[in-house]
């Protein structure tokens, strides 16, 4: 499916803004004041200023709490995105309160681990499209994990939606989860995409965000065939018609 | 709203199922075949039936060609009979061979072709696609039809003729790898088919059980099969088709 821009100028105001030049400009920003992201048990709360609360959401990083806080915004941030801007970016700090961490990057991955034992899967395929400059957002409203747009969601659709497989995970696979999975995806102009992720996750390594490097990330994309769409009816043949056949 | 569905079943009445002539009436299997009607022999030793009356156009897209002999699979002959358009005799005599042995001999499997086949070949058959057991040729003019214990091609199993030296073992391989199988490949209407130069398929259907495919699978089929690959779905009459793609998402500026 060709992207959808949301409106006329749409495009031409992507082009002119390419995600990774916004990325760099909000890590420099962030870095510059030393932002500390605080860690609780399901998000990383960081708080900005207006300024960097703008680059955060032309990133599309986070959610912006409102509060009557003046000075500062603060924005909710999900542990991919938190662990992205941390070890990716290397632009935040992060403090879990209460307690003192003595190497930021892997007691905050031991952390996030313990909390939701998909995580390193999760944020694998989480970095691997965030790498390749891709928007991600959460897909549970469309019941997948991810939707992934190719530039900021005020100027286009989101393309994909985004399921997250192991070797170990047990999603689609059934055909009535393909059927679901598809239907649905397709329902909104999506195209399903499932990102595998490949590694072994049982290792003891995994208490090192470095074992991510030795995992590699298989895109595949499932749709559904039409066979009522698609003929090219150049035959002399007399057929039937089936314009009573429902298209998916 | 399911007995509303019946339109997109695939085994909706004979009306959808047919690849009719120029000059041929409209009409539903049901009422029996037609006044010449096409004929073929069944051949048990072969598991095909080798064509004797040839009636109307549908023959360029259906069965392979032999020495200049026709032969059609289980799944052409039974499809015609339902349609009307063929009538099956026995190996011994001129008896026709009625739908129920036909529809038993898809359930035996010893033919190549299982229901779950039968039935997506049946559908496509009837949009108009044009559907060949993948990996046996449309037309040969030196290769005989022999038994499968012969020297020439086994098509019964739908081997390639191209690896006919160690073919059980490739099967047998197979077999290990992966539950999932190639069985036709498809080819979009086209009233200038020729079975001379078919061209390449515009898919292959491919069949994974009753699970979808392992990403194992597919890759090990990808890797023998240039063409696009549709995985088939039947259930409860209804034929679905899944693509399954390998892609590299595009970095983007």
């Amino acid at each position: 499916m060709a992207p959808r821009w949301k409106w006329k100028g749409a495009e031409a105001k992507a082009l002119g803004e390419p995600i990774s030049k916004s990325v760099s400009e909000l890590q420099l920003a962030l870095a510059k004041t030393e932002s500390l992201g605080s860690l609780s048990s399901c998000n990383v709360l960081l708080a900005v200023d207006t300024e960097q609360a703008e680059l955060i959401d032309r990133c599309c990083f986070g959610r912006l709490v409102l509060s009557a806080d003046k000075v500062k915004k603060w924005i909710q941030l999900t542990f991919e995105e938190a662990f992205f801007l941390l070890y990716n970016l290397k632009c935040i700090k992060i403090s879990l309160p209460g307690r003192y961490l003595e190497d930021e990057v892997a007691d905050t991955w031991l952390y996030m681990k313990s909390k939701r034992p998909n995580f390193p899967m999760f944020f694998k395929a989480y970095s691997h499209l965030r790498s390749k400059n891709w928007v991600l957002r959460s897909g549970l409203q469309y019941g997948v994990d991810f939707v992934a747009y190719r530039h900021h969601p005020s100027l286009v659709h989101s393309e994909y939606s985004v399921l997250v497989q192991s070797s170990d995970s047990d999603r689609l696979r059934v055909w009535s989860d393909i059927h679901c999975a598809v239907r649905l995806s397709g329902s909104v102009a999506k195209t399903l995409l499932t990102l595998y992720v490949n590694g072994n996750f049982k290792e003891e390594d995994l208490n090192l965000p470095v074992c991510l490097e030795k995992y590699t990330v298989e895109e595949q994309t499932i749709s559904r065939w039409s066979p009522e769409l698609s003929r090219e009816d150049d035959t002399k043949i007399s057929k039937p018609t089936v314009s009573h056949l429902k298209t998916v | 709203m399911e007995e509303k569905d019946w339109e997109a079943s695939s085994s909706s009445e004979n009306e959808t199922g047919f690849a009719l002539d120029d000059d041929e009436e409209f009409h539903s299997g049901g009422s029996g075949p037609r006044v010449g009607s096409s004929k073929a022999r069944w051949i048990a030793e072969l598991g095909m039936a080798e064509v004797e009356v040839k009636r109307g156009k549908l023959w360029t897209t259906t069965g392979i060609i032999r020495s200049g002999k026709t032969y059609c699979f289980i799944e052409e002959a039974l499809y015609l009979s339902e349609i009307g358009e063929l009538q099956i005799l026995g190996n011994e005599d001129d008896i026709v061979i009625p739908l129920k042995d036909l529809y038993e001999k898809i359930a035996e499997e010893k033919s190549g072709c299982c229901w779950e086949n039968y039935e997506v070949y049946k559908y496509l058959k009837g949009l108009g696609y044009i559907l060949g057991r993948h990996g046996v040729s449309w037309t040969s003019k030196d290769a005989a039809i022999t038994t499968p214990s012969g020297e020439q091609e086994s098509v019964c199993t739908g081997e390639c003729p191209e690896d006919k030296d160690d073919t059980v073992t490739k099967l047998l391989g197979d077999m290990h790898i992966s539950d999932a199988r190639s069985v036709f490949d498809v080819y979009l209407p086209n009233s200038r088919f020729k079975k001379s130069s078919p061209g390449e398929p515009s898919f292959v259907a491919c069949f994974s059980g009753d699970s979808p495919p392992s990403k194992e699978d597919i890759k090990v089929l990808q890797k023998r099969i240039a063409a696009p690959l549709m995985f088939c779905h039947i259930a409860q009459g209804r034929a679905s088709f899944f693509s399954f793609s390998s892609i590299d998402l595009p970095v983007l500026p």
